[in-house]
């Protein structure tokens, strides 16, 4: 397997640090930075919202890089035409169906961070969302980034300060300390019960002796639900938007609804679920069709956002765990890749292209783009430059940010 | 000194016959079977709690009275048990035209555009709208089938709960997880069927024939891309799910492997519902995989892949941890790979070798085990004495609240178990179904018969009945269409795919056959005082005895006590015997909604 040879992992970890350190445009003074940090202390208001793509979304032919000729050799059939393309410039244009984006980028709040990924890739869906999800590859880490990063910075663990709204709580989240708030669908997050019921079904749940771990656990989410409970649903009830967030919302209006009503979180994640992007076969129309929605979804976001006045407190990370091979294959899919765009999108943003293209013609050995940007410093960016932590203890490394926010 | 001597020595001579992991004096970790002093009825109970969906307590004692010997071998060989098998009563739903069926609605409408008809139905020659019957049937299939699977979902369920061979529908239930195939992708409720009935059939078998049977399983190769997996042009989904998910493990093979496997794969497809190789569509070249080389065929890969040692260990493993504990160690996991691999993969061997052991007995292993969705609502429905499913609630609307959809497993690695069944929403969803349970819906509007989640979709009819034009019927008000999808969903003349919609609804409603919707008939009183129960407290305590297996603190049973006095309004049940249902039932909500009652 040449992919795994010693000496193209020490070539690509050469390669990475290269340009981690060359990369001037990340590297903020250290009193820049920490000015920065210090007035993200001043803004508890902040927020950051990350949506995951799953299933590997195909970047290249998210924001296709019309300009290189590459792309059209190694996707003969799959390609999308220049004239079909929303291009943003000379070289990049997004999908026919990312209306969304392609004004959220023109508009100047979009950043889009190029080759993105990590040294020795897995192209296992559920490795590679671990890798992203924990941000430290290959490590078995227990705890997810945006977990250990509320333990940073909200030491007093305040509730709901970290939500997640999916059927099952991502890794993403997982906290030493904090327990993320987890639900699905905001009107039934409530625990029904009559009148004489009440007292007994609201009380605390009772402390046993030599009572067994799960049950210990039980009875910790049990009292995060309690708590809970009433701010949620009455948020969801209180929330009506006339905007139009397309035909699948995601769950981004309901994030949108706790914004409104004041919730202390400051984190929130969802997904566009069950491996979704996962398309092998025939993925054209559905492929668009996927970027559409989440497009429609995310602009919709964006725009209620400006609507309830939280336009400038509200950043926003879309990401999948991997992009797609260069290469078409020959069911008019393209299977697991590597590097792929991350988005960062916001009114805070300052928009443009970050990080270097990777090359469509220098492939690594299994024929995939080689990563240009470490994943973790667009993570860091968003724990730096916006949210006021310390990324090198969060992310348990030096990831230098983008000069990205301010 | 001698004779302690001895003793020491038979200890050490033991240690070493518990074989390589090191047996903590409570047997965890010990894969020797309990002695017949450990087989009390609460170990029986445990036993029924794990191999099936709860004992009922005549159940327990019945296998108490067993030796565990015997005891494990009726639920492990439930081919010996005598049964009333009751088959899928289908609706009949499928017509030859609609095969093969396209990957999508454009692709049906191109293809009708293309040759004048799809899906046996033919274009308008002239007027309105000349491909709507086509994009009407696309999208009857699709709702039709989908219908047709919750059907399916209640089916097994009813199985489930009747059953006199439980632990065959819980194997079907693993394997259903460990194998996950979604009827979002297969969209052919009648394959799903058919791998449901794989499972049953093979789930305590070899391993080899079940996987043989599911790599050639018409639903599986639907949902992993076997149609277009090809010579010359390989597609490696199949290849990589068999070695990551059903196999090995990520970490034991390379991407190469996957490549190469993918090409013995090739010309592995259904023909309806039939598996065949077409020879033209396979690669009979050389290939190499995990460092076997030939002209290797799809049966040599997977031979292949069950002789490399991960394989054993990831199969033993899954197995382990869905029916014990989650945390395993590294030395009993190879224990029990080699258990497996030396009876040549036969599920019934280790299946056997778990339910007996002493670490199935231990501390850690009993009432430890967060009830996954299907089991705890299954089991529930039988400790209340229930010989059928409810139609209301509806089986896979609560399923689906609580995580677990039948059918429709999240991605290919199906559920994750555990710690992951439990969220804060979760948590009240289960204490929700027991609300449901004690007083059913009677306002419920059965999904099967009204679309309800359907965008706008019950709008649509009042207002084609009203006389609109299909256009502005099918326009979206009240809304400012900024979104590229609400848009394109129109623009084409030919059909009006939002009718479409509407019309396969009405298409598919009308022929899919009704689930009963009965209410369970909850009799909770008789049910008690056959426990022998007289009092409040005892009443409280038959329910906790009969529903939960973890001992509750003393302050949760005093309150639970307490409330059923309030409302029965004194302590005695004979006193309240002509109205004792009711408060039963709310007590028994609260029961259910304890954290403690989702353990097992």
């Amino acid at each position: 397997m040449h992919s795994h040879s010693p000496a193209g992992l020490n070539r690509r970890a050469l390669l990475q640090a290269g340009l981690a350190g060359a990369s001037g445009l990340g590297l903020l003074p250290g009193a820049l930075q920490q000015a920065l940090a210090a007035s993200a202390a001043r803004h508890p208001e902040r927020i950051l919202v990350v949506l995951e793509l799953s299933g590997g979304n195909d970047g290249l032919n998210t924001l296709v890089p019309y300009g290189d000729d590459a792309y059209y050799r190694q996707r003969p059939r799959l390609g999308i035409k220049p004239a079909q393309l929303r291009r943003i410039d000379q070289h990049h244009g997004f999908n026919p169906g990312m209306a969304g984006f392609e004004r959220l980028y023109k508009d100047g709040r979009m950043a889009v961070v190029h080759g993105c990924g990590y040294a020795q890739p897995s192209f296992s869906h559920f490795t590679s969302m671990a890798y992203w999800h924990t941000a430290m590859p290959n490590s078995g880490e227990e705890h997810g980034w945006m977990g250990r990063l509320a333990d940073a910075i909200d030491p007093q663990n305040s509730a709901e300060y970290l939500v997640n709204i999916d059927e099952t709580q991502s890794l993403a989240v997982r906290a030493r300390k904090h327990l993320p708030l987890t639900f699905d669908d905001p009107r039934r997050f409530t625990r029904k019960g009559l009148f004489e019921q009440r007292s007994v079904l609201d009380a605390a749940p009772d402390a046993q002796l030599g009572s067994n771990a799960s049950l210990g656990f039980m009875r910790d989410v049990a009292q995060s639900a309690r708590d809970s409970s009433t701010r949620v649903r009455e948020a969801w009830a209180r929330y009506k938007t006339p905007v139009d967030y397309g035909i699948v919302a995601l769950d981004l209006p309901k994030i949108a609804a706790l914004i409104h009503a004041g919730l202390p979180t400051r984190l929130y994640y969802s997904a566009y679920r069950h491996n979704a992007f996962d398309t092998h076969v025939q993925q054209a129309e559905q492929h668009q069709r996927l970027l559409s929605y989440a497009s429609d979804a995310v602009s919709g976001f964006m725009a209620d956002l400006e609507r309830i006045g939280k336009a400038r407190d509200v950043t926003l990370l879309v990401f999948s765990e991997f992009g797609r091979r260069v290469a078409e294959n020959t069911s008019l899919g393209t299977d697991h890749g590597t590097a792929n765009h991350m988005y960062v999108i916001g009114q805070p943003v300052r928009g443009g292209h970050y990080g270097a293209l990777p090359s469509l013609t220098a492939l690594d050995a299994s024929d995939n783009l080689i990563h240009t940007t470490d994943f973790r410093r667009v993570y860091a960016t968003l724990i730096d430059g916006w949210l006021g932590g310390d990324a090198a203890a969060v992310l348990r490394g030096q990831f230098a940010p983008f000069a990205m926010f301010g | 000194m001698k004779c302690l001597l001895m003793l020491r020595l038979a200890g050490a001579l033991l240690a070493v016959t518990a074989l390589a992991a090191s047996a903590a004096p409570d047997g965890q970790d010990d894969l020797r079977p309990i002695s017949a002093a450990q087989w009390t009825p609460a170990a029986a109970a445990h036993l029924l709690q794990r191999a099936g969906f709860g004992g009922l307590p005549n159940e327990i004692t019945a296998l108490a009275a067993l030796s565990p010997q015997q005891a494990v071998h009726q639920l492990v060989r439930w081919q010996a048990v005598p049964e009333d098998f009751v088959a899928f009563d289908e609706s009949g739903l499928h017509d030859p035209g609609l095969e093969p069926f396209p990957a999508s609605r454009p692709a049906t409408t191109n293809a009708a555009k293309r040759d004048g008809q799809a899906l046996g139905v033919a274009n308008k020659p002239g007027g309105n709208r000349r491909l709507q019957p086509v994009t009407n049937t696309f999208f009857y299939w699709l709702r039709a089938s989908k219908l047709e699977t919750q059907r399916l979902a209640q089916w097994w369920a009813q199985r489930m709960l009747v059953t006199p061979r439980p632990l065959q529908e819980k194997m079907a239930l693993f394997w259903h997880g460990h194998f996950a195939t979604s009827e979002d992708k297969v969209r052919d409720y009648r394959k799903l069927l058919r791998q449901n009935m794989l499972f049953r059939d093979k789930g305590n078998g070899r391993f080899r024939e079940l996987l043989i049977g599911v790599a050639q399983d018409p639903a599986m190769l639907a949902f992993l891309d076997a149609g277009v997996n090809v010579k010359g042009a390989p597609n490696e989904n199949f290849a990589r799910e068999i070695m990551e998910m059903f196999t090995l493990g990520e970490g034991h093979y390379s991407e190469a492997d996957i490549r190469e496997a993918a090409r013995a794969f090739t010309g592995w497809n259904a023909k309806g519902l039939v598996f065949a190789i077409d020879p033209a569509r396979h690669d009979d070249g050389i290939k190499r995989v995990l460092g076997r080389e030939g002209a290797l065929t799809g049966i040599d890969v997977i031979d292949t892949l069950l002789a490399q040692p991960a394989a054993a260990e990831h199969i033993a493993g899954r197995l382990y941890q869905y029916f014990v504990r989650q945390d395993l160690s590294p030395a009993l996991r190879r224990e029990l790979a080699a258990v497996l691999r030396n009876s040549g993969y036969d599920i019934a061997v280790l299946l056997e070798t778990i339910f007996l052991s002493r670490d199935f007995h231990a501390p850690a292993s009993v009432a430890t085990r967060i009830r996954p969705p299907v089991e705890l609502v299954v089991a529930t429905y039988r400790l209340a004495g229930l010989t059928q499913i409810p139609g209301v609630p509806d089986f896979n609307a609560v399923t689906e609240s609580l995580g677990q959809k039948l059918f429709y497993p999240p991605t290919v690695a199906g559920w994750a178990q555990g710690r992951s069944w439990i969220t804060p929403g979760l948590l009240f969803a289960r204490s929700n179904f027991a609300y449901d349970l004690v007083y059913p819906d009677i306002n419920f509007i059965p999904p099967d018969r009204a679309p309800t989640s359907e965008f706008k979709i019950n709008e649509l009819g009042d207002k084609l009945a009203q006389g609109l034009d299909v256009t502005s019927a099918t326009r979206l008000d009240g809304m400012e269409l900024n979104s590229t999808s609400m848009q394109l969903a129109d623009r084409d003349e030919e059909f009006n795919t939002r009718l479409a919609s509407y019309r396969g609804w009405q298409m598919a409603i009308e022929r899919v056959k009704p689930v009963p919707r009965t209410l369970a008939r909850l009799q909770l009183g008789p049910l008690v005082q056959a426990d022998g129960a007289k009092t409040a407290s005892q009443a409280v305590d038959a329910l906790l005895r009969r529903f939960v297996v973890v001992s509750v603190a003393p302050a949760t049973r005093a309150r639970l006590v307490a409330f059923l006095e309030r409302e029965l309004g004194t302590t005695d049940l004979q006193a309240a015997r002509s109205y004792l249902d009711e408060p039963l039932r709310q007590t028994l909500h609260l029961i259910l909604a304890l954290p403690e009652y989702q353990l097992g």
